[in-house]
């Protein structure tokens, strides 16, 4: 029940896009057609999903104070978490690098489809808002750790996934000169917010 | 009808092109073809469509179909009233005398801002004005509650029309519904004002009159999220519609006279409608198996008449221009609807009426709705011409 609880708050209630605004620059870039906004969604769910539960074990195995008791006693004073940051863009980075030559490989049209955003995946706020949300809610066990990662890339994908659509639906909409592009989309994420709030206090 | 076409005529120079007022012409034009059939035909070449149904006219059938809720809250407003101050021998005019007073400055306020807007937006951008903001100018005062501020409704109805509709490029553009954009809009930032146990009864006092003992103002769904079994209407009075709430959202008899009216005409659509019902009907069943709360013990059909759940259904959720388009997409559409609205009502203490969050989610999702659907298609019939290929 904890673990559903954790889920649905990061899909719908704590949404990286609608209630924190991460990740926001690849969300408005690649979100002009359905079809290459879920090849990124699924690039950044799998990216969350992987990357939350190794920065877990490396905060709890080598930089929280005291983490590297385990090696020996006598490190049982050292705190590292000053290298945290450092720590975890650096796993998101590789993380990156293998998620971007499996896709190379295995599906090129959507590779050249999300171009230069695809490796800039590693600087996507969410990807590393993730991991530093994990640090500071404390989750107790990896299990919780990876629910959230994975929900958090399930609510980023809903959210691009869903705009892609609505992108693609008011391609031929009258909207008025300066407000084309990202103007409109910019007034349609702050809508999709509101929508958003629905969820606001669910609790199961 | 005579003389006004004369004066029709006489002005009409004057807001051609070429003519003083010509800023103007979309003003003048929604004014003619609403007193008048417009003479414009179809180009020589295209389709023709020979068709009595423009969009004023469905406009119109629309706030026909609204008229019988718009009617009983009235009354309800002036019932609820009488009954709150403990006077039993208020005589019916009365009660409709009192309604009308408290909700007609609700409907004059939000048609004149929202036209206002209209027309500036009309003239600005140099479009024909539409006739949408006639369904909006009514939904709007028919989902507020009695006690809101007019200026309230003015700003949300300035929200609605603009963001909500307007920049998209007006009529038939839009994502939200302007009428639950203007709602959750007010919802979200003056909460006070439209939740909670105070707005719903319009309870001002004269000299020497005070409220009955044991009053409360709360609203059915919000006495079941807090626990008070005993305050709960029953399933017959929750259908008629002698319960606080909305002005025009308490009697689903009267929004199922407006379904008929709509579903006879062909402008609302049974499928979201019958799925919207099926839906929450369903949910409500899956609840009732846990039955840990008094919300989740309500039965289903109790579920479906109160609160907004048939004013949403009929009128919100029927919106042809942020439903989804297909048919297939329009049974996921409604059934998700009713799903999500008995869920937040239940999983959510902060908004026990959760029916206009519910439709604003969905017309999110609607477009995601409709592209697989039409991915779909596609794909059947490519698979279908590669068997004939082989």
């Amino acid at each position: 029940m904890e673990h559903v609880n954790i889920f649905i708050k990061a899909v719908f209630i704590e949404n990286m896009i609608f209630a924190y605004f991460l990740g926001m620059c690849s969300y408005l870039a690649i979100s002009k057609t359905v079809k290459s906004a879920v090849g990124l969604g699924f690039a950044v769910i799998f990216v969350l999903g992987v990357s939350v539960p190794v920065c877990y074990l490396l905060e709890n195995y080598l930089l929280k104070a005291g983490a590297m008791a385990w090696i020996s006693p006598g490190l049982a004073t050292v705190d590292l978490s000053f290298l945290s940051f450092i720590m975890f863009i650096a796993t998101i980075a590789s993380i990156v690098q293998l998620v971007e030559m499996v896709i190379e490989k295995f599906v090129p049209a959507l590779y050249t489809s999300l171009g230069i955003f695809l490796p800039l995946i590693a600087v996507n706020c969410s990807i590393l808002g993730g991991a530093l949300f994990m640090q500071e809610r404390e989750y107790s066990t990896i299990g919780q750790a990876s629910v959230f990662g994975f929900g958090s890339g399930v609510g980023w994908f809903l959210a691009i996934v869903a705009i892609a659509a609505i992108r693609e639906k008011i391609r031929y909409s009258n909207v008025p000169a300066p407000l084309r592009g990202l103007g409109i989309t910019f007034i349609i994420t702050g809508l999709m917010g509101i929508a958003f709030m629905s969820f606001m206090g669910v609790t199961i | 009808m005579k003389p006004i076409r004369k004066i029709v005529d006489k002005v009409k120079p004057n807001f051609e092109k070429g003519g003083k007022l010509e800023k103007f012409y979309p003003a003048f034009n929604a004014f003619e073809t609403f007193l008048f059939v417009p003479e414009h035909t179809t180009p020589s070449q295209g389709a023709h469509i020979r068709d009595a149904i423009d969009l004023k006219r469905t406009m119109i059938l629309v706030v026909i179909s609204m008229v019988p809720c718009l009617l009983f809250g009235m009354w309800n407003i002036g019932y609820q009233h009488y009954l709150a101050l403990g006077i039993s021998d208020a005589t019916f005019m009365q009660q409709v005398g009192f309604g009308a007073i408290k909700v007609l400055p609700i409907v004059i306020v939000s048609y004149v801002t929202g036209l206002t807007v209209e027309f500036i937006f009309a003239i600005i951008r140099k479009h024909v004005i539409n006739e949408g903001f006639l369904v909006t100018g009514m939904l709007i005062p028919l989902v507020m509650p009695v006690d809101v501020p007019l200026w309230m409704v003015s700003v949300s109805t300035i929200f609605a029309v603009i963001i909500g509709k307007e920049v998209f490029g007006g009529t038939g553009m839009n994502i939200l519904n302007p009428a639950l954009t203007a709602r959750a809009f007010l919802f979200f930032a003056y909460p006070t004002k439209m939740s909670g146990n105070e707005v719903w009864i319009n309870t001002s006092l004269k000299e020497g009159q005070q409220v009955v003992d044991g009053f409360s103002g709360a609203t059915p769904l919000g006495n079941a999220a807090a626990d008070l079994k005993e305050n709960i209407p029953g399933v017959w009075e929750s259908f008629v519609g002698f319960i606080p709430g909305s002005i025009g959202e308490t009697s689903t008899l009267a929004c199922l006279i407006g379904a008929a009216i709509l579903l006879f005409t062909g402008i609302g659509s049974w499928r979201i409608m019958l799925s919207v019902f099926i839906g929450g009907y369903l949910m409500a069943i899956v609840l009732n198996l846990f039955g840990l709360n008094t919300l989740m013990q309500l039965s289903p059909v109790h579920h479906l008449v109160l609160g907004g759940f048939a004013f949403g259904a009929v009128f919100m959720a029927t919106d042809p221009v942020t439903a989804s388009h297909t048919n297939t997409g329009k049974y996921i559409y409604g059934f998700l609807i009713g799903l999500f609205a008995i869920l937040i009502r239940v999983f959510n203490p902060a908004y026990p009426e959760g029916m206009m969050l519910a439709i604003l989610f969905m017309n999110i999702m609607a477009p995601l709705i409709d592209h697989y659907v039409v991915q779909a298609n596609i794909n059947r019939r490519l698979k279908r011409i590669r068997i004939h290929d082989k």
